[in-house]
């Protein structure tokens, strides 16, 4: 039984045999292949439900889904709950009407669960009703009525549990912890870690993915005083916590996806400061990484919010686990993602609250709506700016250029806000006062979200405190380098005139090898800590942020930017072309904020180093940077040494979000070979993990590239 | 004052503590036969040439003085006329050919490993290594104490194959010392190195009474030095020292020998029965520390 490693050692042993054997049986698709056995609830034998309005029908498939969803009871379970039905697993509600999914779930939030644990579930019925005696629009009391009907869904669902471990040998523990949680507010450890399970596999068993949010700030003072009463040793705790890391692999099923199985974007956050600003860190922080560590669960990835102030051993431990490969650990940089928070306008105390949407993007949890919209910064100058090297457009000089992109930049930008805006929001035609229009259906996830039952608004229209749409700017290294290698071909060196060199890359470098290896070889591009280059990129990154701030506030959707690509370099191929430094068309290019690949060659101080340059805090949702390392670097004491020593000098630098995966590019391509022997073999994709051997072969040659050295 | 390096390399975490920017100086007065970076043997001029790169366009056959580099049925390259001037590189697009060393300010050097100071904390800093550091006596203690009037951390890593004089003013600058001990057995250590251990001895033991912490490394082949009794004497040697820190064994691998292609030299050493195995060395660090 062992657990997938891409270290020298194996991973250490902790936890009982019992709880080892459930999370190699639920990592190796135990629960996964259960959960397509029943996909969704029917809907076809309730009358007239065709010809019902889509949020009629969401209220009734609701009720459905608590009624049909199998109950799950695994063996030995500690936490109980469970999603049973698979299209979630497919980002969709899962519910048909003669086969046709009713419509799409929600992602990249991470709910109120402080909020669960504080004031239990059961209040949330009773805020219904509240709001409702406070609203007449009919809009507000159709919403709220359903939040109602949602409430009673959960509680039927709910019971259906309690009446599954009523009275079942070995479950009494489960039975009595439900009973409390999560309609009242938890008494100790054990009901804690099971309240936020059970609401969590209730949004779940809906169709939409939460992200976990600060979990150590949640359940670490139920610890402390289990501890300090005498009532909980670590080791139970331990297995407890385990427990519900292993149930978060229930959509674990194996197969074959584009992009890989896993990551239903459970992220978690570990560390940082509170709202008054005192560290966090507790006995929880170090037990998640005890069971990270043991198992290698990457379905929960982790980010870990550091400062200079953080305490050596967890900066160490993070380490330790990093050196296992997987990808699991990625890392905040604290004071700098407050600074972008404030400086955005978030106040302080709120900032300090900062986790992810699940996925990696940083929001305020529990109160924050949010979505975004991803571009190609290298289509913005290859199609919109050099018209696709056509010859019609010309440019005498470097700032030419450069002025024209920036206006290209622009234009696009606004174009992303009004579409973004129009789809949202409009203005009313009599008062002038905006106003939200409707999407689809979330109200399962208005019920955790603060804001929405108080309104009488949903999710998707202006519930929640902060409604958030971020446009994210990709493929920005590829866009430097480019207008880099023009700068020198053209205009410092003058190698080739600026129309040839349009003529040249127009036909794919064809009969022009020379100066194609020339670009590629004798310029030193982003990531290798070359300023010249690197600062053309800082510029870039710096006007963009200037565009979203001029056309922030116009209206109630907030526009902060972003930075990263999570993959869809792949999916721009057919719509790039050649570029200027020297690669040709078909070729996949930089991922995130890290460097095109091929093109570092100075190592991963270089890389962060680049990166560093630009103004990270400008961009409130996150700028990100992927590092990979071969098993070699991160060996023994030194490998320690060299992690923590990453970690200050992106700390130091000014670095928002880094992700440091360990593998060796030859087990990968054993794995694609011989996919039998590296089921569990989890790398970082980007905000998330996947299991290698379930990506297709475009995606696994893609991170294959990545992890090889220039 | 210039030295002369064949690289400058960042984020390196196995010469020295922490991450580290390791200078490799040009130039050896030893002849391993098992040196795993034969272009650091010669202290002159050398080209690298990678066929593999090779996109022939000739630019290097209407650059050269001396007319090494021909087409005739691919591109053929003569060594014999080669004098390493470089003009082919900076004519070469593709790097395919290129200069294995250049010279470079003792200030430049400095400058570019101050570029990774945000990552060095306490621990890191600067190695310096190569070759023999030590064949260029002057720069390499210029270089030692240009880095520690930075506020770098300092690490040498030598043979120890140098003149004697030298060791007290190398210890002022140095707040590590990784020093090579190849054989035990002087008559082996001649026929392997071309050299003595006796002067490499005798420095170490100067070195050990300046006080400036020393790591031993142990280079092990199988067949050659892999026994009980030079085992013995690095044990020994380990206990007659008041600084050493630690030891390393360090088992020979034959990777230096695709550098020997590129270097276009034959190296008749390299084979795989000289490999000691991880398990080997295990066994050898609990005999050591018995």
């Amino acid at each position: 039984m062992e657990f997938y490693t891409s270290y020298k050692d194996p991973r250490p042993v902790r936890c009982s045999e019992a709880t080892r054997l459930f999370a190699y049986e639920s990592l190796n698709h135990k629960y996964g292949l259960d959960t397509k056995k029943v996909e969704n609830a029917l809907l076809d034998h309730i009358e007239g439900i065709s010809d019902m309005e889509l949020f009629d029908q969401y209220d009734i498939a609701i009720e459905e889904i608590v009624k049909q969803a199998p109950i799950r009871i695994c063996e030995g379970e500690k936490i109980s709950g469970a999603a049973t039905l698979g299209h979630a697993i497919r980002h969709l509600v899962p519910a048909t009407i003669k086969t046709i999914s009713l419509c799409s779930s929600v992602s990249h939030l991470t709910i109120d669960f402080e909020s669960v644990l504080k004031n239990g579930v059961g209040v949330i019925r009773e805020q219904i009703l509240a709001s409702m005696k406070k609203h007449t629009d009919p809009d507000r009391l159709r919403f709220l009525k359903s939040a109602l009907h949602c409430m009673d869904c959960f509680t039927f669902w709910h019971g259906r549990y309690l009446d599954a471990l009523k009275d079942r040998p070995g479950y009494e523990v489960n039975y009595e912890n439900l009973k409390q949680v999560p309609f009242g507010t938890p008494r100790n450890f054990h009901e804690a870690v099971q309240s936020l399970w059970f609401v969590f596999a209730f949004v779940r068993l809906t169709g939409s993915w939460p992200g976990f949010g600060r979990i150590d700030y949640l359940l670490g003072d139920y610890l402390k005083k289990d501890l300090e009463n005498g009532t909980l040793t670590m080791d139970e705790a331990r297995e407890i916590l385990a427990h519900f890391f292993i149930k978060g692999c229930e959509w674990i099923a194996g197969g074959n996806y584009t992009s890989g199985d896993a990551q239903h974007y459970q992220n978690i956050v570990l560390a940082g400061i509170d709202e008054d600003g005192n560290e966090v860190t507790n006995e929880v922080t170090y037990l998640v990484l005890d069971i990270i560590e043991e198992f290698g669960i990457s379905d929960f990835p982790v980010t870990i919010r550091i400062s200079d102030r953080t305490d050596p051993h967890l900066l160490r431990r993070a380490a330790e686990v990093i050196r296992h490969g997987g990808g699991v650990i990625a890392l905040y940089n604290e004071d700098l993602v407050l600074r972008a928070l404030t400086d955005y306008g978030y106040p302080l105390r709120e900032a300090r609250k900062f986790a992810n949407d699940g996925c990696w993007e940083v929001q305020i949890p529990g109160k924050t709506q949010f979505t975004y919209v991803p571009f190609d910064a290298l289509w913005v100058l290859q199609t919109r700016t050099l018209a696709q090297y056509d010859g019609s457009e010309h440019f005498d000089s470097f700032d030419a250029l450069y002025a024209r992109y920036r206006d290209e930049l622009e234009k696009h930008v606004e174009w992303i806000y009004e579409d973004r805006r129009d789809s949202f929001v409009e203005r009313d035609a009599t008062t002038g006062e905006w106003k939200w229009k409707p999407v689809f259906p979330g109200t399962i996830v208005s019920l955790f979200e603060q804001g929405c039952i108080e309104k009488g608004q949903a999710y998707f229209e202006g519930g929640p405190v902060y409604n958030v749409c971020s446009p994210h700017i990709g493929g920005l290294p590829d866009a430097a380098n480019s207008l880099y290698a023009i700068k020198k071909l053209v205009f410092d060196d003058k190698l080739v005139s600026f129309d040839e060199l349009m003529t040249i890359l127009a036909n794919d470098w064809e009969g022009h090898e020379d100066l194609r290896r020339y670009a590629e070889e004798h310029y030193n591009y982003y990531g290798n800590d070359n300023d010249e280059v690197d600062l053309i990129a800082a510029r870039i990154l710096g006007d963009f942020a200037d565009c979203c701030k001029a056309l922030d506030g116009r209206c109630p959707i907030m526009f902060p930017s972003g930075v990263s690509t999570f993959g869809r370099q792949l999916d721009w191929v057919p719509f790039r072309f050649a570029t200027p430094f020297g690669k040709k068309k078909g070729a996949v290019l930089a991922g995130n904020l890290s460097p095109t690949p091929g093109t570092d060659k100075e190592g991963a101080t270089a890389i962060i180093k680049s990166y560093c340059k630009a103004d990270l805090s400008r961009h409130a949702t996150g700028a990100a940077l992927d590092i990979r390392l071969l098993p070699g670097d991160v060996k023994d004491e030194e490998g320690i040494a060299a992690l923590v020593g990453l970690m200050r000098g992106f700390i130091a630098l000014g670095g928002f979000f880094m992700q440091i995966d360990v593998a060796d590019a030859k087990v990968l391509l054993d794995a694609q070979e011989h996919p039998e022997n590296y089921q569990t073999l989890s790398v970082r994709v980007s905000g998330w993990n996947a299991r290698f051997v379930t990506m297709n072969r475009q995606w696994q040659d893609m991170i294959i590239q990545e992890m090889k050295r220039s | 004052m210039t030295a002369r390096i064949t690289d400058i390399q960042r984020f390196c975490m196995h010469d020295g503590p922490g991450i580290r920017t390791t200078v490799f100086f040009s130039g050896c007065p030893l002849r391993c036969k098992w040196c795993h970076n034969p272009e650091t043997q010669k202290a002159g001029a050398q080209m690298y040439y990678n066929q593999s790169k090779c996109i022939g366009c000739g630019g290097c056959t209407v650059t050269c003085p001396n007319g090494a580099h021909v087409f005739s049925d691919g591109h053929l390259y003569d060594r014999a006329r080669c004098t390493a001037c470089g003009a082919c590189a900076a004519a070469c697009p593709s790097g395919a050919v290129s200069s294995v060393s250049r010279e470079m300010e003792i200030s430049d050097i400095v400058a570019e490993i101050k570029k990774d100071v945000a990552f060095y904390g306490d621990g890191g800093g600067m190695t310096l290594s190569g070759g023999e550091p030590m064949a260029q006596p002057e720069a390499s203690i210029a270089l030692l104490g240009a880095s520690k009037d930075a506020g770098l951390s300092t690490a040498l890593e030598t043979c120890g194959y140098f003149p004697a004089q030298y060791v007290k003013e190398l210890a002022a600058v140095t707040d590590l010392f990784l020093w090579d001990f190849k054989d035990s057995d002087d008559a082996r250590h001649r026929e392997n190195t071309g050299v003595s251990n006796a002067p490499i001895l005798e420095n170490l033991r100067a070195a050990d009474k300046t006080g400036v912490p020393i790591v031993l490394r142990c280079i092990l082949l199988k067949g050659i030095n892999f026994n009980e009794a030079h085992l013995r004497e690095i044990r020994a040697l380990r206990d007659s020292l008041a600084h050493c820190i630690r030891v390393d064994l360090l088992p020979y691998h034959p990777m230096g020998d695709s550098k020997n292609t590129l270097l276009g030299q034959e190296n008749g050493f390299h084979d795989k029965k000289y490999i000691v195995t991880p398990e080997e060395i295990q066994s050898a660090y609990a005999f050591i520390n018995q």
